[in-house]
């Protein structure tokens, strides 16, 4: 029952080495290789972008568990409660946009006078943009540690009022996050086209990121279970997380077809900016988004046999977390970096760099505690969980 | 099924139910039905009962929907009727998706349904006949077969003599159909 991961030095010593290879290898790239400026600080946005994304959908799975009641997920809480330690790193790491904010932004530059960014000057000028940068991670930060407290309290002092709380703080943190992550869309990825704009890109930005945290929820159970550890997470779960997987990405696809068909169907200069460069321009890669997003999961997943067999569902897993990345990459790199765009090593180095400082957040966490909440109201319900 | 005679085991709750449900199978008793006022998770396992192929036949017709709409649509915007809709080509391919997934989900939804209802054996004048008088909607009912008279009550509740069935009766039951 008692389970503690142990951070070895082993591990330790990998990731270390990981991030120093790659923040090696990212360094030769920037000085020999001269890639233009807003290609690196794309690289850093789109990095941000997509660890953040797994860190708040961590949290949006377990705002959205605690809401519904819901307890099959106890055996695994700790995992995304783990993956939620990133938000205030990657706090800092997006206040150094900063200084890139003119390669990535094009309404950012001081001499631009297009009549559209103008009209929308409103919400688009730095200050109020880093207002309320300042404000969404206040909001996330603050509600993920109160949350995080009061869930500690619970399993202390076995005081139903806990429980309560839990519910009442698990509903506030929906309602900030499912208006701050729509507008912090905004913010951070669609004004990089600025004079183009979708009503559904913030519930699409979601869906990606609660896909990934899911991907990366399996990939962290898999590591766990392969190595020893999890020995109370049974087939049941496996098929549940598996189910969550297979499910969003049909929505992911239902919302990224919502937003093609309308644009290509109305045709109109000013919403096919978007999807133009990126049709022609990244044709494999723009294929490739929406077969690894939606076919992969789809057709790897359909079986109820395949979602109870964690090693399957691990490798569908990381192919959906790779999926997500391109998907962000064709979402923010052609609109920031135009002609200089592409996949290259300093794209994967910086990528690993930032999932070696992630896991290490995630890892130091893990081992703080016990694996399994011990006293979770409905971790019993999680023991003798059937899917 | 002709006439048939059952014992009859009663419980009021579903975890005695299920350990009866262990234990008769051990003995290789053979078990003609289960009933209870709600689904109960884990007795398909324990009567090691065969997965449903019903997804089978749902995914397989979605597919063939799929397929069918999809080429039902482009036969009549390029070949039967053609209409330039808009300014797109004659073959407007994404505008026929929302239709494809619409039919892809009636097929498989349908086809379903009537799988099942066939499979079950039902139709519009099937009545409910109940197994025995005494099965309500508040217990949890095991129907043990007689086995040709090799299984008696008695035999039964000596097998669950520490699980305590509220009742066992033996009970022939009228089969009207």
């Amino acid at each position: 029952m008692d389970e503690h991961f142990i951070f070895t030095k082993g591990y330790r010593n990998t990731l270390a080495l990981i991030v120093a290879a790659s923040l090696l290898a990212a360094l030769i790239v920037i000085l020999a290789g001269n890639p233009s400026a807003s290609r690196i600080w794309a690289n850093i946005l789109l990095n941000n972008q997509f660890f953040l994304g797994i860190s708040l959908g961590a949290a949006f799975f377990i705002a959205v568990h605690r809401i519904s009641m819901a307890g099959w997920h106890t055996v695994i809480q700790r995992l995304p409660e783990a993956m939620t330690g990133f938000i205030p790193v990657a706090f800092i790491l997006m206040l150094i946009i900063y200084f890139g904010m003119g390669s990535i932004y094009e309404w950012a530059n001081p001499g631009i006078h297009d009549p559209v960014i103008e009209g929308k000057r409103a919400w688009l000028n730095i200050p109020f943009f880093f207002i309320r940068m300042v404000l969404y991670f206040a909001g996330w930060i603050i509600l993920v540690r109160i949350m995080q407290k009061n869930s500690d309290k619970l399993m202390t002092s076995m005081d139903l009022k806990y429980d309560r709380n839990r519910k009442l703080l698990a509903g506030l943190f929906l309602v900030f996050y499912g208006i701050t992550v729509s507008a912090s869309s905004w913010d951070w990825i669609m004004s990089i086209d600025a004079e183009w704009f979708s009503t559904i890109f913030g519930w699409y930005v979601f869906i990606s990121m609660f896909v990934s945290a899911l991907s990366f929820i399996i990939l962290l159970a898999w590591l766990l279970k392969s190595r020893g550890y999890l020995t109370l997470l049974r087939e049941d779960h496996v098929h549940d997380l598996a189910i969550l997987l297979f499910s969003f990405s049909i929505f992911w696809a239902y919302l990224w077809f919502s937003q093609y068909l309308l644009i290509w169907y109305g045709h109109l200069p000013e919403e096919t900016a978007y999807f133009i460069p990126r049709l022609h321009q990244y044709k494999v890669i723009f294929g490739l988004n929406v077969g690894v997003n939606f076919l992969v999961p789809f057709f790897g997943l359909v079986r109820s046999q395949s979602k109870k067999n964690l090693d399957w569902v691990a490798i569908i897993a990381f192919i959906t977390l790779i999926g997500h990345w391109v998907d962000y990459w064709l979402m923010i790199m052609p609109g920031a970096a135009g002609e200089s765009s592409r996949i290259g090593i300093l794209e994967v180095s910086t990528t690993l760099l930032y999932s070696g400082i992630f896991v290490f957040i995630v890892f130091r966490y893990l081992s703080q505690g016990s694996l399994i909440v011990k006293k979770d109201p409905f971790l019993e319900e999680s023991l003798d969980y059937e899917s | 099924m002709s006439n048939h005679d059952y014992i009859v085991v009663y419980f009021d709750d579903e975890v005695p139910m299920k350990q009866a449900l262990v234990r008769l199978t051990e003995k290789k008793e053979r078990i003609i039905d289960v009933r209870t006022p709600f689904p109960v998770h884990g007795v398909d396992r324990i009567l090691g009962m065969k997965k449903t192929r019903i997804p089978i036949g749902g995914f397989i017709l979605g597919l063939l929907g799929a397929v069918l709409i999809f080429v039902f649509m482009s036969w009549c915007f390029v070949v039967s009727y053609p209409l330039i809709i808009g300014g797109k080509p004659y073959f407007a391919a994404p505008s026929f998706i929302p239709n494809t997934f619409e039919i892809t989900v009636l097929f498989a939804g349908v086809s379903m349904a009537f799988a099942f209802l066939i499979r079950s054996k039902l139709k519009p004048d099937i009545r409910y006949r109940p197994l025995d008088e005494k099965i309500t909607d508040n217990m949890f009912v095991i129907l043990v077969d007689v086995n040709g008279g090799n299984t008696t009550a008695e035999k039964i509740r000596e097998i669950l003599s520490d699980i305590k069935p509220v009742e066992i009766r033996e009970s022939e039951v009228k089969n009207n159909g």
